[in-house]
């Protein structure tokens, strides 16, 4: 499983990499594997706000939709659209092309309180 | 082995079925597993679910066609597209936790076929999974339609089974927005009318051998009891308890 170093992560299977006051978020390789082939995103509406933990949006795989949430509070600054056509690379590429969606964040010092990935790696041992 | 409490709802009107989902599904994320259940019901009067990303080119009946044929549509939040329930089908909604992820959801849904094919095997029915397309087909014809949405890593809605022979309802939609291909059902294919009471116990049975659970019954009104709306006459079927 593929758990990069530099980002921060969610019980719910979601990462966030940070920059100031940025925070780029997709679904983790342990999510990914779990809903198998991605055939569909639905993603946030671009300016809305979230606080953390709200429902972001879902990803749809072979007959299933699963939602995800808010890594963090913020307003969605922008999308990857090109998962409209290419929801694929969720799976191919998760940490990467397959990003869902950027939040300016209204706090940024709290990724802090999430895991980082020797944690996350122990979450996800534990769940196995 | 792991216990799995399951309510045989009888015949219901989807709404309030769909509020008793929300109810356990937010009771197994907050409880865990424990809270889990399966609901058997069929829906009745007949309605028409939309996916999240249903084309609503796939409804065929106008809005008139639908008030005045008392058929009511319901966009939810799982996967796939649109589907028919109405009564003769039967439905099962296992409600239960995929822990955070460690159970792939991919197989929990490739078990809601399993379950599907065991059971109509056990009627002489020889049915597969198609690959591109969901749902458990005989020959070119859909006999059971899945579709389950994930909340929290806690999996809800199912899967929706023909028993009965008539399928006039599928007419108002395109199936799974295929529109070349057809719908049957057990009797239609045995060619006498199976009874609802007939195929339960056999799904039932194949839930159980397939999840690998003990299924205990409860009593409806578990559930029921403080659901303000539409008591329909919930035909008490025979094995629960």
């Amino acid at each position: 499983m593929n758990v990069p170093a530099d980002l921060r992560y969610t019980d719910q299977h979601e990462w966030i990499r940070v920059e100031g006051d940025t925070g780029t978020m997709g679904i983790t390789d342990f999510a990914q594997h779990a809903l198998s082939d991605v055939t569909y995103v639905e993603l946030p509406e671009v300016d809305r706000e979230f606080a953390k933990g709200d429902e972001l949006g879902a990803i749809e795989s072979c007959k299933a939709a699963a939602s995800f949430y808010a890594p963090l509070g913020g307003k969605v600054v922008e999308v990857n659209e090109s998962l409209d056509d290419e929801p694929g690379v969720i799976n191919t590429d998760p940490y990467g092309a397959g990003w869902v969606c950027k939040l300016a964040l209204s706090d940024a010092s709290e990724a802090g309180k999430l895991m980082d990935a020797k944690a996350y790696e122990a979450f996800c041992g534990d769940e196995n | 082995m792991r216990e799995l409490a399951y309510l045989d709802l009888g015949r219901r009107a989807y709404g309030p079925v769909l509020e008793i989902q929300r109810r356990v599904l937010a009771r197994v994320q907050r409880e865990g597993d424990s809270a889990s259940r399966l609901l058997l019901v069929e829906h009745d009067p007949p309605v028409i679910t939309m996916g999240r990303r249903t084309r609503s080119e796939h409804l065929l009946a106008s809005a008139g066609t639908l008030a005045a044929s008392g058929v009511k549509v319901f966009r939810i939040r799982r996967g796939g597209d649109v589907t028919f329930h109405g009564p003769g089908q039967l439905v099962a909604y296992p409600i239960i936790s995929l822990a955070r992820g460690a159970r792939p959801v991919h197989a929990h849904v490739r078990d809601l076929e399993e379950v599907t094919i065991a059971t109509l095997r056990n009627f002489g029915i020889a049915s597969e999974r198609k690959r591109e397309f969901p749902g458990v087909w005989v020959g070119d014809e859909k006999i059971a339609a899945i579709g389950v949405a994930v909340d929290k890593w806690v999996v809800y809605h199912g899967l929706a089974l023909n028993v009965g022979a008539d399928l006039s309802g599928f007419d108002l939609i395109v199936p799974c927005g295929l529109d070349y291909l057809g719908v049957t059902s057990v009797s239609r294919i045995l060619g006498r009318d199976v009874p609802m009471d007939e195929i339960k116990p056999v799904l039932l049975e194949c839930i159980e051998k397939i999840f690998g659970v003990k299924l205990i019954a409860l009593p409806p009104d578990e559930l029921i009891n403080g659901n303000e709306s539409s008591k329909t006459s919930a035909s008490a079927p025979a094995g629960v308890a």
